[in-house]
């Protein structure tokens, strides 16, 4: 039998009945939109989670100082808190995995341009801050802080593009002076980030003013600063070391410090912990396209059921024009897959739709991936084979006179 | 040779003290070329014979020789393969495919016999136009008339030149002048050579066959 004859009576057949064709679709096409929906909204997520972590650097281990609530401190106003120097100093000496420590710090005090107040940000950064935190710097002219910087100690400073255009306008920023709390520095280089990283997920990098961190430490007392570090980048050499220097960090702030002043982030933890909820996820997926596989399942085996019921007279017709039992069992095969394969089409086109919906109303990324598009498709076929196999034998062991009787 | 022997066929539907003998062991020969009818009241074992011939039902007992081949115990397989080629049924409800056309509906014993696309439509346009259908060959079945519908059910039939026609009761659905029309068409084939085998029990017919075989109570009484 040709599947030019398959195609058409199936089409006769969907057409003749449409209405109950879509409902017994209806199954299928709510299962997979609900799939590739789910899926595109677990995979913007993911994409999204990974990515912010990776940002971060998976080698990296992030120190970040907080100050202390008030119930911790019993009371007590604590003025100095978080990671300090003695810290850095440890880390940078004591653990043989570490490759760099950066500290960077930001100083609270409002920062002045031609005498005028702005509230741009002024840091004291490790000159390896671009590099451990992966920023490239598209901006050619000018150079960024240097070790020289902070062995010179020299008052000098490298803006971020957007904070420069605050500072000064449209003016060429290179040369020019910056004052902060009774300092001067002179504008050596700008930064131009163009991905517009975020230091700690939070402060663009492109709006704020750069000075060596030691230089920074030298010229302000602690009043200026309070904390020594608001974060530290710690660089592992060996990433499968890493979790063992993390765990000594740990210990050793845990030793030094009394009150709750830091806390302490794996990127790389993160990322395992993030990998293993994706897969949590997964098995929650599947579960419930399993469920809705056999939910769609069963509208399609109730609808050929009766469909050939309906058309038990022709398929008698058929058998004693010389049909055989398999282009019985293929043509209601074919009419089961046929139906969930479009219903699996529909499903994809509106779980599509669901997934652009999500995206723009509840403004989070979705990603449909051609993979679960594909998986989606060959749910919907196998579906169709495994459901439509019951009825299509039926219908092909029917005995041509009993069917013919009716 | 005779095209159609039967020797001892019978049919009992089920077993035990509810065993149904449809048709008693019939021994009987059918020669190429005739037009026969087989006849007798209702429930008298017609359509149950007529089923055996076209190899729609499988005999209980006894041996069916088509052109001396024995084909009373076949596979499904082989069986629906002589439907196919062997034999051309004819319904007295005509049972057409009401969703394709007519055109369509001559096609279909083609389609199962692998006859190519083209030639199974020439072939079919040939057929509809011989009883008479020729311009009407892409109306569906409801666009006809029960007489019309018949003459579709004999194209159908003749599709893929079979060595006997089979009919049930053909012209029961339709008007005395119509049937005629129908038993017409039948001689048509007939005196071409055609093997044409009808059930009826309309006595009216016997003068219009070669040959009557009649049933009584599932017993031969003549042949
Ligand atoms: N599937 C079956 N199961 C049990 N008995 C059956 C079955 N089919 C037919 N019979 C019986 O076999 C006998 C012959 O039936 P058959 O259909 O051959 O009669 P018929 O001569 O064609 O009658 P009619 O003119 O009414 O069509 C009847 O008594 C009928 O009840
Ligand atoms: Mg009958």
């Amino acid at each position: 039998m040709s599947l030019f004859y398959n195609l058409e009576s199936t089409w006769l057949s969907l057409k003749h009945h449409a209405f109950r064709s879509l409902l017994a679709m209806l199954g299928v096409v709510l299962g997979v939109a609900a799939v590739v929906g789910m899926l595109a909204v677990s995979e913007g997520a993911r994409v999204e989670s990974i990515e912010r972590i990776r940002r971060q650097g998976v080698d990296n281990i992030i120190l970040h100082s907080e100050e202390p609530q008030a119930n911790a401190t019993g009371g007590e106003n604590i003025y100095y808190y978080g990671i300090t120097s003695e810290d850095i100093a440890h880390f940078k000496t004591a653990l043989d995995n570490v490759k760099k420590v950066v500290p960077v710090v930001g100083l609270r005090q409002t920062i002045y341009a031609n005498g005028r107040p702005t509230d741009v940000v002024l840091v004291g950064a490790d000159p390896e801050f671009l590099n451990i935190s992966r920023s490239e710097n598209a901006d050619p002219r000018g150079r960024w802080i240097s070790e020289l910087d902070g062995v010179t100690a020299s008052q000098v400073c490298s803006v971020g593009v957007d904070a420069a255009r605050q500072l000064f306008g449209l003016d060429d920023p290179l040369g020019k002076t910056v004052s902060v709390y009774g300092a001067t520095f002179e504008v050596v280089g700008l930064l131009n980030n163009p991905l517009h990283s975020k230091l700690a997920g939070k402060y663009d990098i492109n709006n704020m003013v750069y000075v060596e961190y030691d230089t920074l430490l030298s010229i302000f007392n602690r009043d200026a600063l309070k904390v020594e570090a608001d974060y530290v980048y710690i660089q592992v050499q060996d990433l499968d070391y890493l979790k063992n220097t993390a765990d000594r960090i740990r210990t050793y702030l845990a030793g030094t410090h009394e009150l709750p002043d830091y806390t302490i982030s794996v990127p790389y933890e993160l990322l395992l912990a993030e990998q293993a909820t994706q897969r949590v996820f997964a098995v929650v997926m599947g579960s419930i396209a399993a469920i809705s596989l056999l939910v769609g399942g069963i509208g399609i085996m109730n609808i050929m059921l009766a469909n050939i019921y309906e058309r038990t007279k022709e398929i008698g017709t058929l058998r004693a024009l010389g049909a055989q039992r398999r282009t019985i069992l293929t043509q209601f095969l074919f009419e089961a897959v046929t139906l969930t394969g479009l219903g699996g089409v529909l499903g994809v086109g509106i779980g599509f739709l669901i997934a652009l919906l999500i995206k723009h109303t509840a403004d989070m990324p979705t990603i449909v991936t051609p993979g679960s598009v594909i998986v989606a498709l060959t749910v919907s076929i196998m579906t169709g084979i495994i459901f439509g196999t019951h009825p299509a034998w039926k219908a092909a062991n029917l005995s041509p006179i009993e069917a013919l009787r009716r | 040779m005779s095209l159609i022997q039967l020797q001892g066929i019978s049919r009992v539907y089920g077993s035990g003290p509810t065993a149904v003998h449809a048709l008693r062991p019939a021994t009987l020969c059918v020669e190429e070329g005739t037009f026969v009818a087989i006849y007798g009241a209702s429930g008298s074992g017609k359509s149950t014979m007529l089923n055996m011939l076209g190899l729609l039902d499988e005999p209980t007992t006894g041996d069916y020789l088509l052109e001396g081949r024995n084909v009373a115990k076949l596979t499904d397989a082989a069986r629906s393969e002589i439907r196919c080629r062997e034999v051309g049924i004819i319904f007295q409800s005509f049972n057409l495919f009401p969703h394709f056309s007519i055109l369509e509906n001559v096609c279909m014993p083609m389609r199962f016999a692998g006859v190519d696309r083209h030639e199974m439509r020439d072939r079919a346009a040939e057929l509809l136009t011989r009883v008479g259908l020729g311009d009407r060959l892409a109306h569906s079945p409801s666009q006809l008339s029960g007489g019309q519908c018949q003459r579709v059910a004999i194209a159908r039939a003749l599709a893929n030149k079979p060595t006997v026609i089979l009919a049930d009761e053909p012209t029961g659905n339709l008007d005395v002048k119509t049937g005629d029309e129908i038993i017409g068409v039948f001689h048509e084939l007939v005196a071409e050579g055609h093997t044409v085998i009808m059930v009826t029990h309309n006595a009216e017919y016997e003068k219009e066959v070669q040959r009557v075989i009649e049933l009584h109570d599932g017993n031969v009484v003549r042949q």
